[in-house]
C-alpha cells in the first residue's frame, strides 16, 4: 500500500549540504546588497525614465550598400563630436546593429536643434564661387542680395514672414524653421498669394548640386576649428580653420587667383551654401580666418558646421524620443509602486493561502528581490543595463515567475504529504519534482525573453533583458534557498508543528485515504 | 473529520460547452479582425506620438484644434487619466520627421498655453525605415521563440501533447488578436513582447497538465482515460489558479497604476494570462484526452467504462 511507503534514510551529510548552500546564498545576498545600495544611484536609468533625448540614426552609403564597421566608427566619432558641441556632457553615441547609431542625451535639450544638428549628413565642401555652374547662386552671392537662415527664422518668429513665403525649403517649410543655408529673394509683387498680406518677398533656398562644382577641399581636410574674437579684440567673433597640407596648397592657389578681385569662396554643407566669405589675401599656410560680423552664437554655429567634417556615410533620423524629466520621474515612481504593490500582494497571498510555509515563500520573494537588484546594479555598473519602462514591465512579470516556482514547490510538497509521504520524505522528493517542473517552465520563459533581447529591436530589448535576469535569479533562489530551507525545516519544525506550517490538513487527508484504501483492499 | 476525497470537479463533461465558447470567440474574432481592422502603433507604421500629462481642463477638441492650427492634418487624440486622476492626452500624428514634430508640438503647446518646461510632453517619432525593422524583428523574435519552445517541448514531451498545446496556442492568439480588433487597442512592439512571453508561459502550463495526466494514467488501471484526465486537472487546478492569481495581481497593479507604456504591457499580459489558463483546462486538456482515448491501449478502458467522466475513487497514484 502506498501509505508511508517511502521511509527516508537519513543521510548524515545532507543537512551539512543544505547549510553550505544557504551560506553560499547568504554571501550572494550580502554581495548583492552592497552592490545595489543605494538603489537610486547604483542602477542607471534609461532615457525614458530619466528624461532626455534619444535618437536612432540610420547610416547609408551613396551606393545603398551597408557601411563597413570602420565607416560606422568614423560616423560615430563625428556624431559624438557634434553631440558634444551641443553642450551635452553625459551624452553617449553607440553603434547599434550594422548600420545604426543610437544617440542618447540625458536632461533637457533643445530637441529641434539637437535633432537637426545630429542628423545633418554633413558633406562639407569649399567651392570657388566663380566655378559654380549655377547662375542664380552666383548672381545672388556676387550681388549680396541674399539672406541667411538665421534671418529668416528670426523673421518667422516675429511673424514678419509667412512659412508659405519660403520656397524650396523642404521638409521644414510647414514648421517655419528653415534649413541652414542662404536664400535668394524673389520679388513677386502683385500676383502673390492672398495669404502673404502685402509682403511680396519670397525667399528661396539656394541649393546646388554636387555635379555643379569641384570643391577646393572638403571638411575632411580640416584639422582644427577654433572660435575667437575678431583680430583678438572683438566685438565680433571669427572662426579659424587649419587645413592639412594638400588642402593648404590647393587653397593657396585659389586665393592667389581670387585675392585681387576679392572673389568669394562658398562653404557648402549638404548642397546648401552656408556662407560665402570674400578672399581678402592670399593664404598660403593653411590657416584660414573667416570673419563677417559674427556674434558668438553665429560663430559657434559655423564652427559646428565646419567640424562636421565629411561623413563617410549619410545619416537619417529613423527614431527619436524625447521625455521630460518630470514625466520620466513620475513613470519611474509609478513603476516602483507597481512592483512593490505586486510583491506585497503576492507575499500576502502566499501567506494567507499556505500559512506557515507561506512564510518561507515570502522570505524567498525577499531573497529573490535582493539578488535581482544586485544583478541589475552589477550589470548597470558594467554599462550593460539601464532601467527603462519596458524593463520595469519585465521586472513586474518576473515577480509572477518567482511566485510560480514557489507555488510549485509548496503544492508539490503538500500533495506528496496528501499521498501519504512523511513530511521529511515529501520535502525531499516533492521539492525535487517541483524544481524539475520549475526549471522547465523557467526555460520556456527564458527562450522568449532571450529571443526578444537578441532578435527584436527597440524598447522590448529592455523587457527581454530584465525578464531573463529575473528568471535566472528565480532559479538561483530555488536551488540555494527554497530547496535547502524546506528540507532543513521539514524534519525539525514542519513535522512537529503541522498546524502552524499549514500541512495538518494534508496529513489528515493522507491518513483518512490510507484507511479507506485499506478498507477497500480488505473488504 | 476531513473528507478523504475532495470530490473532483467535473470539467471534462462540460467540454462541449467549452468548445462552443471557444468556437464563438474565434468566430467573433475572425469577423472582427477584417471588419474593424487592427490599430498598429507608430512603431510599426511610422509617425509621431506625443504624450501630454497634467493638462488640467483642456478638452479634446481644444487639443485637436491646437494641432490643426499648427499645421497637422488629422491628429488622433486620446485622453488618459493616471492613478492619481491627473488628466493627459496622447496625440498621434503622421509626421515621421522629428524636427518637424517638435515644431508642431511647441506651436500647439503655445496655443494651449501649456508651460513648456514644467509639463514637457514625451515625443516619440518613428521613421518608416525603423517601423519596417521593428515589424520584421518582432515577427522574427516571435516566430523563433515559438518554434524553439515547440521544439523543446517536442523533445521533452510526447508529440500529441505538443500538437494539442500548439492548437490551443493558435486558438488563444486568434482570440487575443480579435480582442485587440474589437477594442481597437493599439498594437505596439510591447504588446507583441508581452504576448510572446505569456504565450510561452501558458504553453508550458498546458504541458504541466498533460504531464500529470500521463503520470496518472500509467499508474491507474480501473478508470477511463478521460476520468484520469479530469482527476489530473483537479490535482493541478490549485496550482493553476494560484499561479494565475499571483502573476495577475502584479500585472493588474501595473494596469491600474502604471503609465501608458506599462499599461500596454499589462493589458496584453492580463488577457494572455486569463485566456491561457482557461484554455489549458477547457480546451487543451479535452483535446488531448479525446485524442489519447483513441489509442488501442486506452480504447479498452473506454469501452469498459463508457464515455462519461467517472468519479475518481482512489488516492493510490503516487508517482516518483
Amino acid at each position: 500500500m502506498s501509505d508511508r511507503r517511502f521511509k527516508p534514510k537519513k543521510k548524515p551529510g545532507q543537512s551539512r549540504n543544505h547549510v553550505m548552500l544557504l551560506t553560499l546564498l547568504a554571501l550572494l545576498v550580502a554581495t548583492s546588497f552592497v552592490l545595489f545600495m543605494p538603489p537610486n544611484e547604483s542602477i542607471k536609468r534609461g532615457l525614458d525614465v530619466q528624461g532626455g533625448l534619444s535618437v536612432i540614426l540610420e547610416a547609408k552609403k551613396t551606393d545603398d550598400k551597408d557601411p563597413s564597421s570602420e565607416e560606422m566608427t568614423a560616423a560615430r566619432q563625428i556624431v559624438e563630436r557634434r553631440v558634444n558641441l551641443l553642450g551635452a556632457s553625459e551624452a553617449t553615441v553607440q553603434v547599434q546593429g550594422n548600420n545604426q547609431l543610437l544617440v542618447q542625451i540625458p536632461g533637457i535639450v533643445d530637441q529641434a536643434q539637437a535633432v537637426s544638428t545630429i542628423g545633418k549628413t554633413g558633406v562639407l565642401h569649399f567651392v570657388n564661387v566663380a566655378d559654380l555652374e549655377n547662375k542664380g547662386a552666383i548672381e545672388a552671392l556676387e550681388s549680396g542680395v541674399y539672406v541667411t537662415d538665421q534671418e529668416i527664422n528670426r523673421k518667422l518668429a516675429f511673424g514678419d514672414l509667412k512659412p508659405n513665403q519660403i520656397l524650396n525649403a523642404n521638409p521644414d517649410e510647414q514648421t517655419g524653421r528653415v534649413p541652414m543655408g542662404i536664400y535668394t529673394i524673389l520679388d513677386i509683387s502683385g500676383g502673390g498669394d492672398e495669404d502673404s498680406e502685402g509682403d511680396s518677398n519670397y525667399y528661396q533656398l539656394i541649393s546646388i548640386d554636387e555635379k555643379d562644382y569641384t570643391p577646393i577641399f572638403t571638411g575632411a581636410d580640416i584639422t582644427q576649428v577654433t572660435v575667437g574674437l575678431d583680430n583678438g579684440v572683438g566685438p565680433d567673433y571669427s572662426v579659424g580653420l587649419e587645413l592639412n597640407r594638400t588642402a593648404a596648397q590647393a587653397f593657396k592657389e585659389v586665393t592667389t587667383q581670387l585675392a585681387p578681385t576679392k572673389g568669394k569662396i562658398a562653404i557648402v554643407l549638404d548642397g546648401a551654401i552656408q556662407s560665402a566669405p570674400a578672399v581678402q589675401t592670399i593664404i598660403g599656410d593653411g590657416r584660414v580666418s573667416i570673419t563677417g560680423n559674427y556674434g558668438l552664437k553665429e560663430a559657434d554655429s559655423l564652427k559646428t558646421i565646419l567640424q562636421s567634417g565629411s561623413l563617410p556615410v549619410s545619416l537619417s533620423v529613423i527614431n527619436a524620443q524625447v521625455v521630460g524629466p518630470t514625466l520620466g520621474q513620475e513613470s519611474l515612481m509609478a513603476g516602483i509602486l507597481v512592483a512593490l504593490i505586486g510583491l506585497a500582494l503576492v507575499a500576502l497571498y502566499l501567506l494567507f493561502f499556505y500559512k506557515g510555509i507561506g512564510l518561507l515563500t515570502a522570505a524567498a520573494v525577499g531573497v529573490f528581490a535582493i539578488l535581482y537588484l544586485g544583478v541589475l546594479a552589477l550589470l548597470s555598473s558594467l554599462g550593460f543595463f539601464a532601467l527603462s519602462l519596458a524593463g520595469i514591465a519585465g521586472i513586474v512579470l518576473s515577480i509572477g515567475v518567482a511566485a510560480d516556482s514557489s507555488i510549485l514547490v509548496l503544492e508539490r510538497f503538500k500533495e506528496e504529504i496528501r499521498m501519504g509521504r512523511s513530511v521529511r520524505a515529501a520535502s525531499q522528493t516533492g521539492v525535487w519534482h517541483a524544481i524539475k517542473t520549475s526549471l522547465d517552465a523557467d526555460f520556456v520563459t527564458l527562450i522568449s525573453a532571450l529571443a526578444l533581447f537578441f532578435i527584436a529591436v527597440g524598447t522590448v530589448k529592455g523587457f527581454g533583458l530584465t525578464l531573463a535576469i529575473g528568471v535566472v535569479c528565480d532559479i538561483i533562489t530555488m536551488i540555494l534557498f527554497k530547496a535547502p530551507v524546506v528540507r532543513l525545516l521539514a524534519p525539525r519544525f514542519i513535522a512537529k508543528h503541522p498546524g502552524f506550517w499549514g500541512v495538518k490538513e494534508d496529513e489528515e487527508f493522507a491518513l483518512a485515504s490510507g484507511e479507506l484504501n485499506r478498507g477497500v483492499a480488505n473488504g | 473529520m476531513v473528507r478523504p476525497f475532495k470530490k473532483d470537479i467535473d470539467f471534462l463533461s462540460h467540454r462541449r460547452i467549452f468548445f462552443a465558447i471557444s468556437l464563438v470567440l474565434i468566430l467573433i474574432s475572425l469577423v472582427a479582425i477584417p471588419l474593424r481592422g487592427l490599430n498598429y502603433g507608430i512603431e510599426f507604421v511610422g509617425g509621431s506620438s506625443i504624450t501630454f500629462t497634467d493638462t488640467g481642463d483642456i478638452k479634446t477638441e481644444e487639443m485637436r484644434s491646437a494641432f490643426e492650427e499648427a499645421g497637422v492634418e488629422n491628429p488622433t487624440i486620446q485622453t488618459t487619466t493616471d492613478a492619481t486622476g491627473t488628466k493627459g492626452f496622447i496625440v498621434r500624428i503622421a509626421s515621421t520627421d522629428a524636427a518637424e514634430t517638435y515644431e508642431f508640438v511647441s506651436k500647439a503647446a503655445e496655443t494651449l498655453k501649456l508651460d513648456k518646461d514644467a509639463e514637457a510632453p514625451m515625443i516619440t517619432t518613428v521613421g518608416p525605415g525603423w517601423g519596417a525593422e521593428v515589424t520584421r524583428t518582432s515577427l522574427i523574435a516571435f516566430l523563433v521563440a515559438i518554434a524553439l519552445i515547440i521544439i523543446y517541448m517536442s523533445i521533452r514531451f510526447e508529440y500529441k501533447m505538443s500538437i494539442s498545446a500548439i492548437l490551443t496556442l493558435f486558438h488563444d492568439l486568434i482570440i487575443i488578436v480579435g480582442i485587440y480588433a474589437v477594442f481597437g487597442r493599439e498594437i505596439t512592439p510591447n504588446v507583441i513582447a508581452a504576448l510572446l512571453t505569456i504565450m510561452g508561459y501558458s504553453l508550458y502550463d498546458t504541458v504541466v497538465v498533460f504531464h500529470r495526466i500521463s503520470d496518472n494514467v500509467s499508474t491507474t488501471k480501473n478508470h477511463s482515460f478521460i476520468t484520469v484526465a479530469n482527476h489530473s486537472i483537479n490535482q493541478v487546478i490549485v496550482r493553476t489558479i494560484n499561479t494565475l492569481l499571483t502573476s495577475l495581481v502584479p500585472v493588474l497593479a501595473m494596469l491600474f497604476f502604471g503609465g501608458e507604456t506599462l499599461k500596454d504591457f499589462a493589458f496584453a499580459m492580463a488577457i494572455g494570462l486569463v485566456l491561457g489558463s482557461y484554455s489549458s483546462i477547457a480546451l487543451a486538456s479535452p483535446i488531448f484526452a479525446l485524442w489519447k482515448q483513441r489509442e488501442p491501449k486506452y480504447k479498452k478502458l473506454y469501452k469498459k467504462y463508457g464515455e462519461g467522466v467517472g468519479v475518481f475513487t482512489t488516492a493510490d497514484n503516487l508517482q516518483d
